[in-house]
Parts: C-alpha cells; sequence; structure tokens
C-alpha cells in the first residue's frame, strides 16, 4: 500500500467518527427559528419592495459579498485568459485565426435557421432574467450566462469568423471590466452623497414592479454585463486555441 | 475625510481599478496600467496610515449599505480598522508598491492583465485585514486565491503548471474547510458579524459544533499560511511564480493566514477556552516545527527561490509560535515581526529577481561568482540574509525580544531558542548564497548539489536602480524603522512598554553567530579536514534526504497530509 493511503486512511481513523458525531449534535434539519432569514426577509420585502428574497440579501444587505464575488470571476476569467494567450505566445488577436488549407465544414440550413430563432429569444430571456432579478429567481448571474448562450448560439449559427467580426474581443473585455466598475461606481454613489458604501439610495418602487428594490436591479445589470462578457471571453480564448496549429501546419 | 467614509475605499478603489483597466486595457497607453497600479497601491497606503491614525483613537466602523445593527442582530457586514488592521492594509499598500515599482514593464506581454489580477489581489488582502465578518473573510480569502492561481502559472513552463496546479487544488481544499466551518457556525447560532459570533459562542462554549468550526477555520487559514503539515505547496509556487508576484507571496500573503488566525482568535473564538487551549498548545508546536522543517530545509537548497520559499515557512512559523503565546506581548511580537519580515523578505525575492534577468539564472552554484556584475544587489542580499539569521538591529531583533519576554512571562523561558535557531538555519542559507553567487566562494559545494534545480531565466527589460531601489528601501525600512514599528505593534495589541531587559539577552548574538558559522561551514567545506566534516555530513544527509522525499511534487500526497493535520487538530480538540 503506498503510505500516503496509509496516512490518508489513519487521517479518516479520526475525522469519520468526529464527522459522525458532529452530525447528531446539529441543529435539526430545516430547524425553526431561523432568526437571520426571518429578519432578513421581513426587512427586504417592507423596506425595499423586493419580492426575490435571495435577491435582496446578495445585492442590498450583503451587496459588498457579491461585488467580490464578480470580482473573483473576473479575475479566474482574466487570469484563464493570460494563461492561455501566453501559451499561444500571442496578445489578444482582433480577428479570427485560421489556418490555411485545413478544411471548415460547412454549417446544415437547419442549424443556421434554429439558431436565427433561438438566438434573439434566448437573448431575450436572459435580459428577462435579469430584469426581474428582485421579483421572481434569477439575477445577474442567472441572466448574464443566459445571454452569453445567446452569444454562442450566433457563433454556431453564422461561424466563427462572422461571430468575431460580431464580437471583438475588447468589446468582451469592456462588457467584463464596465460590470464591474458599474457595481463599484454604485457603490461608490452612496458614498459620494454621504451615506454608506452601496447604501440603497435609489427609492424602493411599487412591489412587484420592474422599478421595485432602488439599485438592486442597477447591480443586476452590473453583474449581468461582467458574468456575459466574461463566459464570452472565456469562449472565444478556447475556441482560439482549437486554432492553434498543430504539428506540421503552418 | 472621516476614516468612516475611507474605509470601504480600501477594497473599493483597487477593484475599481482593477475593473477600469480590463475594460480600457486595449485603448490606454502601454505605460499607463503600470503608472495606474503604483498609484493605486500608494493610494493603499495612504489610506492604511489614515485610517491607522483615527483608529489610534479606537476602532473604525463602517456598516456597508448603512445596515448599522438595530436591536443586537448585525445583518449587514461591517468593515473595522483597528489599529493592527489598519497598519496592515498600509504594509499591503507599500509592499505592492515597491513590487510594481519593481515590475515596471516586465509584464508588457500579458497587456494590462496581470496589473488586473494584480490590484484584484491587492484589493482582497485589504478586504481580509479589515473585515468583520465571516463570510465576507471567507470571499476576500477566496479572491485573493483565485488571483494568486493564475499568477503563479504566468511563465507556463511545466514545472510552473505542476506548482499552481498543487496551489490551486490545496488551496481550494482551504477554501472548501473554511466554508464548512462558516457553514457550522451559521447553522447553529445564525449569525456571521465575527464580533456577535463571539458573543454568541462564549454563551455555548463546550459545543462540539463550535469546536468543530474553530478546527477547520484553523485547518483553512493554516493551510494559507503553509504551517507543518500543511506546507507543500508553499515551495512548489513560490519557485516557480514569477519573481515580482513572490515577492508579494511571501511578503504578504502567506503571513495573513497568521493575522486571519490572530483575527478569529481575538473575536470568534475569544471566549472559547477549548479553542484558546488549542492555540496556546498544539499550534506552538505547528509553529515549532515549521520554524525548524523550514530552515533546514532552506539549508538544502541551491535553487534560490526555493530556498527563500522554505525560509518563508521558517519565518512564519516563529510567526505562529509568538502568537500562540496568547498574551498581548505575544501578538505585538507577532505584528512586528510579520512587518519586518515581510519587508526583508521581498527584498530578498527582488533580488533573485535581479539575479534572473541580469545573470540569467536562479542557481546557486551556476551562479558562482556571477553577481560580481551586479555587486550593489550583493550588499543588499548580505545584508537581508544577515537580517533573517537574528542581526540584533533593526524591527526583527525588537520583535524576537518581545517574544523572547513574552514567553518568559508565559513561564516558556526556552521557547525563544528553538525558534531562532529555525532563523538562524535561513540565515546561514541566505549567507552562503550570498557568498557564492556575490563573491565566487564555496568552490566544492555540498549537500545542496543534489537538491532540485532548474533553467530559468527573465527578461532583462528594466534597468538594475530600478529593480535595485525597491529592495532596498524595503531593507532600510526594516532596518531603521525597528523602535517605531515596535511600538506600534506594541500599541496595536495593547501590550503595554517595551521591555528593558530581555530574558536571554544574548539569544540574537548566538543566532546570527551560528548563522555566519553555518555559512562559513559550508563555503569553506574543501578547506576542512575530512575527520571535522563526516560527522556533520552523517547527521544532516539523512535529515535532507528524509525532506526531499517528503517533498514529491505530487498533490495526492499533498492532501494526505492536509488530512493527517486535520486529523490532529481535530485530536487537538477531542483531548482537549
Amino acid at each position: 500500500m503506498r503510505p500516503r493511503l496509509l496516512l490518508a486512511l489513519a487521517a479518516a481513523l479520526v475525522l469519520v467518527p468526529a464527522a459522525l458525531l458532529l452530525a447528531f449534535r446539529m441543529p435539526e434539519f430545516g430547524a425553526h427559528p431561523l432568526p437571520y432569514g426571518d429578519a432578513a426577509t421581513a426587512l427586504m420585502l417592507h423596506e425595499r419592495h423586493v419580492t426575490n428574497m435571495v435577491s435582496g440579501v446578495n445585492f442590498d444587505l450583503r451587496a459588498i459579498d457579491t461585488l467580490g464575488e464578480e470580482i473573483m470571476l473576473l479575475a479566474a476569467v482574466g487570469g484563464a485568459v493570460m494563461l492561455l494567450r501566453g501559451a499561444r505566445g500571442e496578445g489578444g488577436q482582433r480577428r479570427a485565426a485560421a489556418i490555411p488549407g485545413r478544411p471548415i465544414p460547412r454549417r446544415s440550413e437547419a442549424v443556421v435557421l434554429l439558431c436565427r430563432l433561438l438566438a434573439p429569444v434566448t437573448l431575450l430571456f436572459g435580459l428577462y432574467v435579469v430584469l426581474h432579478a428582485q421579483l421572481t429567481p434569477g439575477g445577474g448571474f442567472q441572466g448574464g450566462v443566459i445571454i452569453a448562450s445567446a452569444m454562442l448560439l450566433v457563433w454556431l449559427g453564422e461561424g466563427y469568423a462572422a461571430w468575431r467580426r460580431m464580437l471583438p474581443g475588447p468589446l468582451l473585455h469592456a462588457l467584463e471590466g464596465g460590470g464591474a466598475a458599474l457595481y463599484a461606481l454604485a457603490g461608490l454613489a452612496g458614498l459620494a452623497l454621504g451615506d454608506a458604501f452601496l447604501a440603497n439610495v435609489l427609492p424602493p418602487g411599487e412591489s412587484g414592479s420592474l422599478l421595485s428594490g432602488g439599485l438592486i436591479p442597477l447591480l443586476n445589470l452590473g453583474v449581468a454585463l461582467a458574468v456575459a462578457g466574461g463566459f464570452a471571453m472565456l469562449f472565444l480564448e478556447f475556441l482560439e486555441e482549437t486554432r492553434a496549429p498543430e504539428e506540421g501546419e503552418e | 475625510m472621516s476614516g468612516e467614509t475611507l474605509l470601504p475605499l480600501a477594497v473599493a478603489l483597487p477593484l475599481l481599478g482593477a475593473a477600469l483597466l480590463l475594460a480600457l486595457g486595449h485603448v490606454i497607453p502601454k505605460r499607463a496600467s503600470d503608472m495606474v497600479a503604483l498609484l493605486l497601491a500608494l493610494a493603499l497606503a495612504g489610506i492604511g496610515a489614515w485610517l491607522a491614525r483615527e483608529a489610534a483613537a479606537g476602532p473604525v466602523t463602517h456598516w456597508f449599505g448603512g445596515w448599522v445593527p438595530q436591536g443586537g442582530r448585525p445583518l449587514g457586514i461591517a468593515f473595522t480598522a483597528d489599529l493592527a488592521g489598519a497598519g496592515m492594509v498600509c504594509f499591503i499598500g507599500l509592499v505592492f508598491a515597491a513590487c510594481f515599482a519593481f515590475a515596471w514593464g516586465y509584464f508588457e506581454p500579458a497587456g494590462a492583465m496581470f496589473h488586473v489580477l494584480m490590484l484584484v489581489f491587492m484589493g482582497a488582502m485589504a478586504g481580509f485585514c479589515l473585515t468583520a465578518d465571516l463570510f465576507n473573510l471567507f470571499v476576500w480569502f477566496e479572491v485573493m486565491s483565485v488571483a494568486a492561481f493564475a499568477l503563479t502559472a504566468y511563465h507556463l513552463e511545466s514545472s510552473a503548471i505542476e506548482g499552481a496546479l498543487n496551489f490551486t487544488i490545496t488551496n481550494s481544499l482551504a477554501s472548501f474547510m473554511m466554508l464548512g466551518g462558516i457553514g457550522l457556525l451559521y447553522a447553529r447560532f445564525g449569525l456571521l458579524d465575527m464580533p456577535a459570533l463571539g458573543r454568541a459562542a462564549a454563551e455555548a462554549p463546550g459545543e462540539m459544533v463550535v469546536a468543530a468550526a474553530c478546527c477547520l477555520l484553523l485547518a483553512a487559514l493554516l493551510t494559507k499560511a503553509a504551517m507543518v503539515p500543511f506546507q507543500f505547496w508553499l515551495t512548489d509556487a513560490h519557485a516557480v511564480a514569477p519573481s515580482p508576484v513572490s515577492v508579494v507571496f511571501s511578503g504578504v500573503m502567506v503571513s495573513l493566514g497568521i493575522f486571519g488566525i490572530a483575527r478569529l482568535g481575538g473575536t470568534v473564538f475569544a471566549g472559547v477556552p477549548a479553542a484558546q487551549g488549542v492555540m496556546h498548545g498544539l499550534l506552538l508546536g505547528l509553529g515549532l516545527a515549521s520554524a525548524l522543517l523550514g530552515g533546514v530545509g532552506c539549508l538544502q537548497q541551491r535553487h534560490l527561490k526555493r530556498m527563500l520559499a522554505f525560509s518563508t515557512i521558517s519565518h512564519t512559523g516563529i510567526l505562529l509560535g509568538a502568537l500562540a503565546l496568547v498574551s498581548a506581548q505575544g501578538k505585538a511580537g507577532m505584528l512586528a515581526y510579520l512587518l519586518g519580515h515581510g519587508a526583508v523578505k521581498a527584498a530578498l525575492f527582488m533580488i533573485a529577481g535581479i539575479l534572473l534577468t541580469r545573470c540569467g539564472g536562479i542557481d546557486e552554484i551556476q551562479l558562482r561568482g556571477r553577481g560580481r556584475a551586479v555587486w550593489p544587489a550583493g550588499i543588499v542580499f548580505g545584508l537581508a540574509g544577515l537580517v533573517l539569521g537574528g542581526l540584533p538591529f533593526g524591527t526583527l531583533d525588537e520583535a524576537t525580544r518581545l517574544l523572547d519576554s513574552a514567553a518568559a512571562e508565559q513561564g516558556l523561558p526556552w521557547l525563544a531558542a528553538p525558534l531562532l535557531l529555525g532563523a538562524a538555519l535561513t540565515g546561514g542559507a541566505v549567507l552562503r548564497a550570498g557568498g557564492r553567487i556575490f563573491l565566487g566562494w564555496g568552490r566544492v559545494s555540498g549537500e545542496e548539489e543534489r537538491a532540485p534545480t532548474e533553467e530559468e531565466q527573465e527578461p532583462r527589460d528594466r534597468p538594475l536602480w530600478l529593480m535595485l531601489a525597491p529592495a532596498a528601501v524595503l531593507l532600510a525600512a526594516a532596518l531603521g524603522l525597528g523602535g517605531p514599528i515596535a511600538h506600534f505593534a506594541l500599541t496595536a495589541a495593547g501590550g503595554g512598554e517595551m521591555p528593558a531587559e530581555t530574558p536571554n539577552p544574548w539569544l540574537p548574538w548566538a543566532a546570527i553567530g551560528l548563522s555566519l558559522l553555518i555559512a562559513g561551514w559550508d563555503l569553506g567545506r574543501a578547506h576542512l579536514p575530512r575527520w571535522l566534516r563526516a560527522p556533520v555530513e552523517a547527521a544532516s544527509g539523512p535529515a535532507f534526504a528524509l525532506l526531499d522525499r517528503l517533498h514529491t511534487g505530487r498533490v495526492g500526497d499533498y492532501v494526505a497530509f492536509m488530512l493527517a493535520g486535520l486529523a490532529v487538530l481535530t485530536l487537538g480538540f477531542m483531548l482537549g
């Protein structure tokens, strides 16, 4: 047996009983009262006129956490982009890479038609999910990913070169960075008005309306831009990767 | 501007800067991102200094979104700058500023992306030092890690990717453990605010849920701090990261793990006797083990950055030892040592960077005598080596005296001796490397000849003075500001006056003497008679071989050791 397996087993001899013992000391599953959740729900419902409590907590009560999460995504995408570009030895080409002599298979007309139909609908659905962040389940993160998948449908329907012409790399970076900057600037607005950072300085509106929740829709928009730009950028770099010349190709 | 308004800017400014650089990276002139990053780092240092001034009268608190707790239960997130946290923010700004000056133009191939990641890294560190919310602490911990993973792999050689991968896997596991610990506390108390959690936990001190949470949180932070047996990732990652990144890793990131333990120990677990007991007992042992293991590992290396990485383990072990004394004076010693060591280690990694760009290598034996061309760097390197080895002058010396007197107060008058032995081993190794590289001494090599090494170079793209000046400034600060820094640390920890006399005044002299003896021994090995050499080599050989066999570079082994560490912590809590 490998020494590391022995070591891990010895550790498990302590950790497994401890974890089992711990499981029985935990509060019961679903046990009430849950003071934090109850207080947060009441506060969001009455003071912010929000009906999606997850957004209320993430984009108002704990909005600084979400700024951190958004920046984390930005750093993860940025890191992946830097490493992939570094491996190819280029600094972000503006046009699609192509290798002469490698055939590009024709797209079937059914795929083109389907993508042209679905891409705008998907985009619309993504925007819907973003804009209803404070009302129904969803929000900037989820909607941003849906918008990014609408962009992928464009790639599937129109081909890589056309996709790159429509969505150049600098634009995607601008979406990504601009979205995060929007979030931070919205936070600074509170500070500039003499209130706290990320204070909800906009009026709460009417419960159930698109403009309820004050700052929450704006923050979600920032997140959606950053997520959509980030995912599309990641996709672009991985596609460039498939275009790297293989052995023997120039 | 009031401190309360300034507090969120410590995080908001670097993050906003990163976002704007990313958005505008393609349109701004080439050097603009260097300039923006440098200015933002200086701004952060200024914010930290201002906050420290305000915090002298009492901690400054900012509730995000204006959610000041009504009726006891905090719902929002607060940043609280006490003197220690504000001082750390100022220090982070200074180290990053030095790093940006040192790396001027170095990362041009990556466009603005390097600066984006570094600014995110900096903002996350500031947030980690200031936050008073446990989940928010996790967010910054994680942001810090994500930025660091990509920066480590920048060179993209296979060793760089392996090092970054080991770093990613071990530190992601640490994140999971931290999240698990936070989840336990939240499930039990429905709170995330650290002071409020501390009050709640003090009323339920004997509960297993609290102990288990403490166990998981400690394991996570010990991984970040690279303490035995969670330390394996550090040498792999620091050795392969680009030198400006290593500067920040060793200068600040690793010691933030210890700072985090101090923060949690002083808030969430302040009223939990079991947690305080483990900190005072088990963590003291882990600190001692790390100090010695790091020292021995350091002595064995020939790859300079790997050597410095082992020395970081050793000195972080000293930090943990000081913290584990659980006294105000010990905490003050920890804080002063953290600042002094961070500055010196950052300077040393900068010299390693100079050797990489100017002399075309990082291997001590290959570089023998080739450092003469950059002799001013040799002066900084030698001085820094003396400081690591226990030179009785400057910040590290003041910190050591605090540590020594705190240990005596706790009935452990011997404690400083083994800790300083670790420091002396690292000092000896660095002095040996300095003598070999910059003076051309030590023709015949010893154990270090069998150590792993690698061909490595960085482009020669900056003037020497620009790379050397930040290193010299940091070292000068560590040497010259000893008194003020010790005074600051004592005030921050509430530790009273600087002790007039220490129990073991001979200790620093012994350490520095031992450092010089080790360096001289290794360099002059060829001239020593065989009967003198043989017994020493018979003792050191197996120790080095064992260490070498443990550092396999396979992440599965590292994870097994992490599990074992978690089990040891668990036993520590179970057996009291």
